[in-house]
């Protein structure tokens, strides 16, 4: 490994990279082998049979209608909203470190999508007619109903997904070309494909940077609007404990910090395995756990605002749901939502903690664990304890639940996987405008610096 | 018409106002609570006449009742002042209906004469519309139902048997309440008369303490029943605007 | 572009082909099956596809003998609802009465005749013809002796109960029994003792103001349950302006308990003390002005409610209290089953009950006590119900080899009697047992030869409901679909048999339906003596579904002689010491399985029950402070054991009944029956304990104690309801009686403002 004291030279990236493209050990068809495997095991086999049966396969039972499926799609887009933020948000704050992840980040955001989108599918009574939700002209002369907040959420991810992947794709351009340059045979066929021509001239670079600032400013509302719509699933209704005003802003803020949680497993796991530890720097690191840190205690404000409101009410409907959440059931997942999400994150505080890889990996894990556990008890818990009591219900996950979860994130893995060999997870140009111009002979000193 | 004009006259019939509030009729049930006695008549006789489907112990341990209309028990006090009181909950048909703002698919909608009514064959089975009922009336088909023959024998053929994966909930049997329009139809384009139609919960209660009608007469026996200074509706300020109205329960030794 | 070879080629297609295989079967798997719609080629002329053909019937499912109006759709029965003609029901139907539906297309119903081929109570039938069974049958009745022939059958009225009659009587024998767990023996005995009268009357909850009961849980399953819920309804709101006050009194709540205005927890069998001390309150109050008041006075003077105090667990005020409502109230009324009668001085308690009847003055009154008149027919009836004692006697002629054949009707006492009766093992000491029962139950698993019967919505019968409305009913059971199986009536079976051995003169008729034809045109011939046009009377009656005629008792009822003098009330006895076995046993008849009948039908096992939400399942009901005390929560499995046996069954935490009373639904705990009804639940009639009312003969059903012990494991209560208090959200919400009158209650949201057609007033909300 190379010590940060030794200057990197564009050469040094561009190798690393294209050997992180093409050079596979054994090691990576191995768990490509593994993600593949799970997911068929976990995530397909499962849902054919739930498909064949009918949602009884889950535990989801009357009232709680909703179960893991739900909280695992709402999961997954929260996750998504990692790359928005660091290749978005990040970009128009002009910050140096983002340059390095972004690129995995945003595939996170892609894959998380596509993730979500399928757990919609398993979700679904009879989803071989999910395409009624679109609106396309057809035969019965009807229109899906547009004041559903479920129909806003098609059209919110819909919009998400098709921006996230124009934006991924056009910011790759010029690593696709770089690629190209410096590989054979079919890859070099793909790349030549894929860069659609690129020939690195100072227009197209203008071009470039122009369309990527204008699609990322495009994408950074959806952020705050896809997640807010997201959760207007459960806030436009009259159901006591989803139907609260700070819904919006506690599901944006509850999906960027499991976001920025997923990026930090998803940096530890690149730079052990693909040989990224020039690129991906204990700074990166130390940034993102300030970031978590701020999401953290943004999120336990959030949680205390919706204890609090709900002991003030006075009502019985308010009451009892938080005393179920904190003392019936589900008490036990509570408590781990709070010291994972909550109390744990507490150690961010420490500057020693934010730069040790393996600590932040474990953190990050709890996090999302936690995270998780939180959409799952948004779900749980209210729908146990409406508004007539003797409906109220306990729901337990079946197993065929808890091995679709596993399943989601074995093919979120999967596709991880496959886009770590197809593109450059670490964007080249970027990174090169981390680092000084290379001296060169002759060169005055003030025209190598920027 | 073509297509522009079309969208813009139906356009202008949806904003008029009182769009939603025009029935041809208003079907409105009351339930006098002092006349319940918890009997479940009322359940076995719209199982017989819906075509509910047996679920079976299994999966009611598992919770996954199927009940259109379902008796709720609440004890109040302690021995030896305990006191049970019933209250018999179906889909109270709101005007103002929680679930059909949140069909991604328009499965439920409000029909012409007041009715929240489900059609089967457009539910995708999101089971948004269970979730945003307050009054948890909406069931979900879990999974294919059978009858040990011949016990399918006895299905209405008036009404659908329902596949795996749809929502549905009572319709104030519908299938009769078609059939009574028809029936006046054919007589010659008069009203449906008041007691011609009743939902088959509403026509067996031994206590008689379900009445069944067109709100729109204020001759009706429904609507007398329901200007009753009794008359409520259970959670009432969530403002879902309910047809079925509840008359309170008389506690005879209180004020 | 990509160089594909011959081999990836293939390869690739055989991924493709199997990948689109595997997604085509499930496709195929997740549709349903193709069904072929074939139509007839020469359509049946007896209904019109698409268009319902209905048929007036009687329920069969219990006593009460509702009317019931059947929707067939193509020669299918659809829907089962109370004919809006029939006095008893008035278009009303209970939910067991729906069922009856589950009954005709129940999957376990016996096919065809059949005969026992391996050993007694094995299961091993096998199908014969009715030509061999009826043969076998004949024969060994021809072979019996005199009096050793046993008809044990459900409670039947009518022409068939006539018929029944009839065949005994040519069959030489005497025993005839009808047997029902839940006749009301104490009842008509009371009634017998206190007013000298041989039949039930009615009692008028419709029209009274006033309703005092003593443990009869009128609304579910005491004599006419769907006539009383009307008559409540009625008397809670249908009267203007005044509504029905309701007072119940027993140590379980029951649902007329819940519906009552007042319940009243007393120990069983004490519910007599209590009555004799609310007479003797409005007796020395100077409520009752009749000529005999003196002797009343005379007879009452030991029970003063000081002393029914503390016998009852009622105090003194209350029972004062009572005293002076029931009194005041005009008309009030008083009546009593359910724990009170089913007791070991069940009888005492209810002339002790029917007295407050005749002290306030109700007896042949609206809202009060109305005696009927004689049944047109199927009145002997009445003296054949059978009690425990009677089946106690079958048991010992059994023992004593007296038994020759057994003939069974569709009644179960196998199930529906102690263990501690020794039925069953004297039912092995029976050479021949012929079921005619529709359904293999317990008792009819220990039969040699089945020959089945029609379901009373497949075959001819008729009734009588008794007790009656106060005027004399009658309606005739006819077929509503063609018989699905090659069963056949009931009467036709009788008249077969009669017909193999020979009983042509004394019983001349080829089938029910000519039984029926004559004995109705007797009935014609009673009110319209035009000859000729009964033909007309008889398609009247069908299609109306029932007759009556407007006859009422004449004559005034007075006190049998001697009945105030020996008005008093003996000590209940219970059967175990209180040491061992602290609780008292209260089985009380389910809603929904009545005494066990219900358990097949899958409607009624999802039905769930009223006061606890249960389905499913057998449970124990027991105080909350008596199960904190034991450590007991819902879902603790226990062991219930009395003297005579023990059974197994969760405990559900019931607020309103004594702390020292269990109660168990009875219905469960078949071991036959079919597949709904095996092997579920425990049967509380089995541990009871051999104790009956000396006066009637009645079993004494909550006079066992019992002892529950914790077996440390749980049982999976399978309930359908959730949280059974209100927590404060005003789900059901009560008013007091005076708001009820006319002073407005709030409404809680925006009113519905009623949109008036045409020309009519506008009423504000």
């Amino acid at each position: 490994m190379q010590t940060e004291e030794k200057q990197l030279q564009f050469t040094d990236i561009h190798d690393d990279v294209v050997r992180s493209l093409v050079v596979t050990g054994r090691n990576y068809y191995i768990a490509l082998g593994c993600a593949i495997f799970v997911t068929l095991a976990c995530f397909f086999f499962p849902w054919f049979y739930q498909l064949y049966y009918g949602i009884g396969a889950a535990g989801v039972n009357s009232p709680t209608v909703w179960g893991t499926y739900l909280a695992s799609f709402i999961f997954w887009i929260g996750l998504s909203h990692s790359g928005t933020l660091l290749s978005c948000v990040l970009h128009i704050t002009n910050s140096q470190w983002r340059k390095a992840m972004y690129r995995s980040a945003e595939a996170m955001t892609l894959f998380s999508l596509m993730v979500a989108a399928t757990m919609v599918m398993v979700h679904l009574g009879r989803p071989w007619f999910i395409h009624w939700a679109v609106p396309y002209p057809n035969q019965m002369e009807l229109w899906p109903n547009f004041r559903s907040p479920l129909l806003f959420d098609v059209m919110a991810i819909t919009t998400y997904l098709t921006g996230s992947s124009i934006f991924i794709y056009m910011g790759s351009i010029p690593d696709f070309a770089a690629v190209r340059d410096r590989t054979t045979g079919w890859r070099h066929h793909m790349y030549t494909l894929l860069s659609l021509g690129w020939r690195g001239t100072d227009t197209e670079w203008h071009r470039l940077g122009w369309a990527y600032t204008f699609l990322a400013v495009l994408i950074i509302p959806l952020a705050v609007s896809v997640h807010s719509i997201v959760s207007w699933d459960f806030a436009m209704s009259i159901v006591p404990g989803l139907h609260q005003t700070i819904f919006a802003p506690y599901f944006v803020v509850g999906a960027i910090y499991s976001g920025t949680a997923g990026i930090v497993t998803v940096m530890f796991v690149l730079r052990k395995y693909m040989n990224f530890e020039q690129y991906i720097t204990k700074l990166h690191f130390d940034n993102l756990g300030k970031l978590l840190l701020v999401l953290s205690l943004l999120w336990s404000y959030i949680n205390i605002l919706e204890l609090f409101t709900g002991w003030y009410s006075g009502t019985s409907t308010e009451y009892e749901q938080l005393k179920y959440k904190l003392f019936g059931f589900y008490a036990p997942l509570y408590w781990e939502m709070i010291l994972f999400c909550g109390v744990a994150p507490l150690l961010l505080i420490s500057n020693k903690f934010r730069t040790s890889f393996v600590p932040m990996l474990a953190l990050s894990i709890a996090i999302n664990i936690g995270m998780y556990t939180e959409r799952f008890l948004i779900i749980a818990t209210t729908l146990s304890r409406q508004y007539l009591p003797e409906s109220w219900r306990v729901y337990v996950p079946s197993v065929v639940e808890l091995s679709i979860i596993v399943g989601s994130v074995a093919m979120f893995v999967t596709l991880f996987l496959i886009f770590v060999k197809i593109f450059p997870s670490v964007s080249i140009y970027e990174v090169k405008e981390t680092m000084k111009i290379p001296k060169r002979e002759g060169v005055p000193e003030w025209q190598t610096t920027h | 018409m073509n297509i522009w004009d079309r969208f813009v006259s139906s356009w202008r019939e949806f904003r008029k106002d009182g769009y939603y509030d025009e029935f041809d009729y208003a079907w409105t049930m009351t339930i006098d609570l002092d006349r319940c006695t918890g009997c479940g008549a009322c359940v076995t006789a719209c199982q017989a006449e819906n075509n509910i489907p047996i679920v079976g112990e299994e999966q009611l341990g598992r919770g996954r009742e199927m009940q259109w209309i379902r008796i709720e028990r609440y004890w109040e006090g302690e021995y030896p002042n305990a006191r049970l009181k019933f209250i018999p909950m179906l889909c109270q048909q709101c005007d103002a209906a929680p679930c059909e703002t949140v069909c991604p698919v328009t499965a439920t909608y409000h029909n012409q004469d007041g009715l929240n009514a489900q059609v089967y064959n457009r539910c995708i089975g999101t089971r948004s519309c269970a979730v945003y009922c307050p009054y948890t009336v909406r069931y979900f088909n879990y999974n294919d139902h059978r009858w040990d023959a011949p016990l399918e024998q006895q299905l209405n053929p008036d009404v659908t048997v329902r596949e795996k994966g749809v929502m549905e909930k009572c319709t104030f049997c519908v299938q009769r309440i078609r059939q009574a329009k028809d029936q006046a139809k054919d007589d010659g384009r008069r009203r449906v008369r008041d007691g011609e139609v009743q939902p088959a919960c509403v026509q067996t209660c031994p206590s008689e303490a379900l009445v069944f009608g067109d709100r729109k007469d204020a001759s009706n026996r429904v609507s007398k029943s329901m200007n009753d200074a009794r008359a409520y509706r259970v959670l009432g300020e969530l403002n879902t605007q309910p047809s079925v109205i509840y008359l309170k329960k008389v506690d005879a030794d209180a004020d | 572009m990509a160089n594909v070879d011959r081999r990836e080629f293939l390869r690739l297609v055989g991924a493709g082909g199997v990948g689109a295989g595997a997604g085509f079967m499930l496709a195929e798997s997740i549709k349903h099956p193709v069904e072929y719609l074939i139509p007839y080629p020469v359509p049946p002329e007896e209904f019109s596809p698409g268009i319902a053909t209905w048929y007036n019937s009687v329920c069969g499912m219990c006593p009460a003998g509702c009317g019931i109006s059947v929707r067939t759709r193509e020669g299918r029965a659809k829907k089962i609802e109370g004919n809006p003609l029939h006095p008893v029901n008035q278009g009303k139907l209970c939910a067991l009465g729906h069922a009856g539906l589950q009954v005709l297309y129940n999957p376990d119903r016996l096919t065809g005749p059949m005969i026992q081929n391996g050993e007694r109570g094995a299961d091993e039938f096998v199908k014969t013809t009715w030509e061999d069974g009826l043969s076998r049958t004949a024969d060994r009745l021809a072979a019996a002796r005199q009096d050793g022939i046993y008809f044990l059958t459900q409670g039947v009225r009518g022409h068939l109960a006539n018929l029944f009659e009839l065949f005994m009587g040519e069959l030489s024998s005497d025993r005839l029994l009808h047997y029902d767990f839940a006749h009301p023996h104490a009842l008509y005995a009371a009634n017998k003792r206190l007013f000298g009268e041989h039949q039930l009357p009615y009692y008028d909850i419709r029209n009274t103001r006033y309703l005092l009961s003593f443990g009869a849980d009128y609304l579910t399953n005491w004599l006419s349950p769907v006539h009383h819920s009307l008559g409540f309804g009625h008397s809670r709101h249908g009267n203007d302006g005044v509504r029905g006050r309701f007072v119940q009194i027993e140590p379980r709540m029951s649902i007329s308990g819940a519906a009552a205005d007042e319940w009243i927890p007393a120990r069983p069998g004490t519910e007599g003390f209590l009555a004799l001390s609310v007479a003797h309150r409005i007796v020395a109050d100077g409520h009752y002005e009749g000529d005999d008041a003196g002797e009343w006075r005379k007879a009452l003077s030991a029970w003063s409610p000081g002393r029914a105090a503390s016998l009852t667990g009622v105090s003194e005020a209350t029972i004062s209290r009572l005293a002076r409502e029931f009194a005041r109230a005009d008309p009030a009324l008083a009546i009593g089953g359910g724990a009170a009668a089913n007791h070991t001085n069940g009888v005492d308690n209810l002339v002790a009950v029917s007295a407050l009847n005749y002290l306030v003055g109700n007896i042949g009154k609206p809202g009060g006590v109305v005696f009927n008149p004689e049944p047109v027919t199927g009145a002997s009836a009445i003296d054949r119900q059978a009690n425990y004692r009677t089946m106690q006697k079958l048991v010992e002629d059994a023992r004593d080899g007296k038994i020759d054949v057994l003939i069974v009707n569709n009644t179960n006492p196998a199930f529906s009697l102690p263990l501690a009766s020794g039925f069953r093992e004297a039912m092995a000491a029976i050479p021949t047992i012929v079921s005619l029962s529709s359904f293999i139950d317990e008792t009819t698993l220990m039969a040699d030869v089945l020959l089945p019967s029609h379901t009373y919505l497949e075959g001819w019968a008729d009734d009588m409901p008794e007790p009656g409305v106060g005027f004399p009913v009658g309606a005739i059971s006819q077929p509503v679909v063609a018989p699905l199986y090659n069963s056949r009536s009931t009467g036709d079976i009788v008249l077969d048999l009669s017909g193999k051995l020979g009983f042509n003169e004394a019983i001349p008729w080829t089938s029910m339906e000519d039984v029926l034809k004559d004995g109705w045109r007797r009935i014609y011939e009673r009110g319209a003596p035009e000859p000729g046009d009964f033909d007309s009377f008889w398609r009247d009656v069908l299609v109306s579904g029932v007759w009556g005629e407007n006859v009422r008792r004449g004559d005034s009822v007075t006190i049998a002689p001697g009945a105030i003098e020996g008005m008093a009330v003996s000590e209940p006895r219970l059967a175990g010491e209180s040491g061992d076995y602290p609780f008292i046993l209260h089985p009380y008849l389910s809603s929904s399985m009545y005494d066990g009948r219900g358990a097949n039908l899958p409607w009624m096992q999802e039905l769930p029950d009223p006061m606890t939400s249960i389905v499913y399942g057998t449970w124990v009901e027991m105080n909350p402070v008596t199960a904190k005390e034991m450590g007991l929560t819902d879902g603790d499995l226990v062991t219930v054991t009395s003297g005579t046996g023990s059974i197994e069954a969760p405990v559900v935490v019931f607020p309103a009944i004594m702390p020292d009373v269990v109660a168990m639904p009875i219905g469960q705990g078949h071991d036959a029956l079919g597949r709904y009804a095996r092997n579920r639940g425990a049967n509380p009639i089995e541990i009871l304990a051999p104790e009956t009312d000396s006066a009637s003969g009645n079993l004494a059903t909550s006079a066992t104690r019992v002892a529950l012990a914790p077996t440390g494991r749980r049982a999976t209560l399978v309930k359908t309801g959730g949280e059974s208090r209100q927590l404060g959200r005003g789900i059901v919400q009560s008013t007091g009686s005076r708001s009820s009158r006319g002073h407005s209650a709030k409404l809680n949201s925006i009113p519905i403002v009623v949109e008036v057609a045409e020309s009519a007033v506008v009423e504000s909300a």
